[in-house]
């Protein structure tokens, strides 16, 4: 039965999706964001600069500390830091309008009148404000720009990476702030709702790592967690794979509490089965195999030799630590090797040996404590020793094989020591003063 | 019970809604004739907003059953013959009033010749160019009814189209409404009683979420035995 109002689908589309666009570029909160936004990517770049600066000056003297001048951890990590930061804080006051703001002055009860199933006119809500989003990579894309301008180096894959991280963090945000205003009374109860659970996957992150078996894990697995390692340039499936489900999830439930005229009930067993499957398929996404190293310096990355020959242990390995979780050689360990150990060995299985909690200054609890057990095949080797080669050398040993390494190229390192003063202008006062103009003048235009 | 009639436009059959325990609507059953306007009329609390939202889909029935000329509607189906606009709604209220006219415009499909028309009826072209925040409540009441009335649905639900309104303004909107009505239903949500008499070709009477009485302004006379031409207020008094 086709409405009498009924005219083209995809014009009735794009005239909603222009509304949609329309509607965020009048909110006063879009332009606010951005000139916060401007402010603290400025001073986090300026910074930045300023201490790789310093840093660069010894590195120009001694070579060997030259390698470890690298402008993607050094610069663009911390500056994308005020991204985080504005995506945790700042975007769920403008997301949440979306439905939030319609739900309050009525638009909502005509739109959902519409011809437009609630999946096509949540999916335009989401277009539009993932559209209106891009305006939000003009600092970064100007803080490039001055950054190369004054001879900086830049690595794309990793800056593309980045730049992904961030773009799918948003997602999540928009998609959670969407859900909160479909379940919310009131703005201020979506805004709570949406910060609860950015600033709770921040605080859970920060409070969690370190921390031992289910807690670490979560904390691995938060978004915060999962954005650091895509800023440090370990592209994975499953990192991706949490993103794009957590996005689904809170989409998926948007949708089903924005239809209107369903009882309660079917809402919650609907959205109960979404859970369950979206649940499911992110145990499988954990599980999927395959990651991509996009940092110059392949940090990530063994030797392709040594690579090699760990994939070809197909027999389950078992490394056991006796260490406690928050003990900084275990951390190193962690960060460095083991993730390394996990993308080229197919059947890696890390157990963590009860070492009692000791408290800082407190005696390790028992005489094994610090020792590192390898098994292979029936065989077992153990070691106190956390340098990597030393433990490639017992991996190859318990595989039987004889490795040598190949040579890879050498990362230089780009030290720079650069003023940035002049930047300054452009970020704490031409930007800012750009995108409070932009905000007038849709004000008066639209 | 009523009878359902392929001559009806709208049927509405037993409709039940509680809000938790509390029966907000029972057994309301009327139909409608195609063309007529309906005046849905109650005190307060009535459930005559709760009714016309149940009608649209927008909160789930507990209970009943909506047809239209004698087929069944679904909720996705009464999303394509109904068009409902609420009371006292502002919807996209920084933008312009012309900003907003032509996006219901456009989402209706409606020609720009009927917009002008309704601009020119409703008096709205001083505020074209003001954003809607700024008009007053009757440019709003105004704005809402042009959006209701840009629709080219057969049915039309208008919850208080008359309120905020002073009489010049209450018998303009009148002739609007007779002369948008064409072929088309109207359910007309009205607590001032006078204004109802003077548009409504039959009434629906709720109390308590209860069909008191539904008719001509002579068959409720009728029925309650006061004689033809009683006020539409003194009828609704005796009634309830």
């Amino acid at each position: 039965m086709p409405s009498p109002d009924t005219g083209h689908p995809a014009s009735l589309s794009r005239t909603v999706l222009l509304q949609e666009i329309r509607s965020l570029l009048l909110s006063p909160p879009l332009w606010l964001m951005l000139v916060v936004l401007s402010l603290i990517t400025g001073y986090s770049f300026t910074e930045a600069v300023d201490i790789f600066g310093r840093a660069s000056r010894t590195a120009l003297a001694y070579p060997e500390l030259a390698r470890g001048m690298d402008p993607m951890e050094g610069i663009f990590v911390p500056t994308f830091g005020a991204y985080y930061l504005t995506e945790t804080l700042l975007l769920p006051f403008v997301a949440i309008r979306l439905i939030g703001l319609d739900k309050e002055s009525g638009a909502l009860k005509l739109l959902m009148q519409l011809d437009l199933p609630p999946l096509k006119l949540c999916s335009l809500k989401g277009l539009a404000m993932v559209l209106v989003w891009l305006l939000s990579l003009v600092p970064i894309l100007l803080v490039t720009l001055l950054w190369l301008r004054a001879g900086g180096h830049l690595h794309p894959p990793a800056f593309a990476a980045m730049l992904a991280a961030h773009a799918l963090y948003s997602l999540v945000v928009i998609a959670v702030a969407m859900f909160c205003s479909t379940v919310a009374d009131s703005l201020s109860t979506a805004a709570i709702l949406c910060l609860s659970f950015t600033l709770g996957g921040w605080v859970l992150d920060f409070a969690l790592s370190g921390q031992n078996a289910l807690p670490a894990v979560i904390a691995n697995l938060s978004l915060a967690g999962l954005v650091r390692q895509l800023e440090n340039g370990l592209v994975t499936v499953p990192g991706v794979l949490s993103f794009l489900f957590t996005s689904l999830l809170f989409f998926s439930l948007a949708i089903i509490w924005i239809r209107p005229g369903e009882p309660v009930m079917g809402r919650l067993f609907r959205s109960l089965a979404v859970v369950i499957l979206l649940a499911a398929g992110m145990v499988i996404g954990w599980n999927a195999p395959g990651s991509l190293d996009v940092s110059e310096q392949r940090k990530h990355s063994l030797n392709p030799a040594d690579c090699r020959a760990l994939r070809r242990m197909q027999d389950p390995l078992t490394i056991t630590m006796h260490l406690a979780r928050d003990d900084s050689r275990l951390l190193d360990l962690e960060r460095g090797l083991l993730v390394k150990l996990r993308r080229c060995l197919p059947k890696l299985t890390i157990h963590y040996a009860e070492t009692g909690e000791t408290g800082l200054f407190e005696a390790a609890a028992g005489d094994n404590y610090g020792l590192v057990e390898y098994a292979y095949q029936g065989q077992r080797q153990e070691s106190y020793s956390n340098s990597e080669n030393e433990i490639l050398a017992i991996l190859h040993d318990l595989a039987g094989t004889e490795v040598k390494p190949e040579p890879v190229p050498t990362y230089p390192g780009y030290p720079l020591v650069t003023d940035c003063t002049g930047c300054g202008w452009w970020l704490y006062f031409l930007l800012p003063l750009c995108f409070a103009c932009c905000g007038i003048c849709c004000r008066k235009k639209l | 019970m009523s009878q359902q009639s392929r001559s009806d436009a709208l049927h509405v059959e037993r409709l039940g809604k509680r809000f938790g325990t509390l029966p907000v609507l029972s057994d309301v059953s009327f139909t409608t004739k195609p063309g007529e306007i309906l005046g849905l009329i109650g005190p307060n609390g009535a459930g005559k907003t709760t009714l016309l939202e149940c009608l649209t889909g927008l909160l789930p029935l507990d209970t009943g059953s909506i047809s239209w000329q004698g087929r069944p509607l679904s909720r996705d189906q009464r999303t394509r013959i109904i068009w409902y606009q609420p009371d006292d709604i502002l919807p996209y209220a920084r933008q312009r009033t012309r900003t907003t006219l032509s996006f219901f415009r456009q989402v209706h499909g409606a020609e720009q010749d009927v917009l002008d028309d309704l601009i020119g009826r409703l008096e709205l072209a001083p505020v074209l160019a003001r954003p809607l925040e700024e008009l007053s409540k009757g440019y709003r009441r105004r704005l809402n009814l042009a959006i209701a009335l840009l629709s080219r649905r057969p049915l039309l639900l208008l919850d208080e189209p008359f309120d905020g309104f002073d009489l010049h303004q209450s018998l303009a909107v009148m002739d609007l409404l007779r002369r948008y009505r064409k072929r088309r239903t109207m359910i007309l949500s009205i607590h001032q009683l006078s204004e109802a008499e003077k548009i409504c070709d039959r009434f629906l009477l709720l109390g308590e979420g209860r069909v008191l009485a539904t008719g001509s302004l002579s068959r409720l006379c009728d029925r309650t035995g006061l004689p033809i031409g009683t006020s539409l207020e003194e009828v609704f008094l005796a009634i309830t």
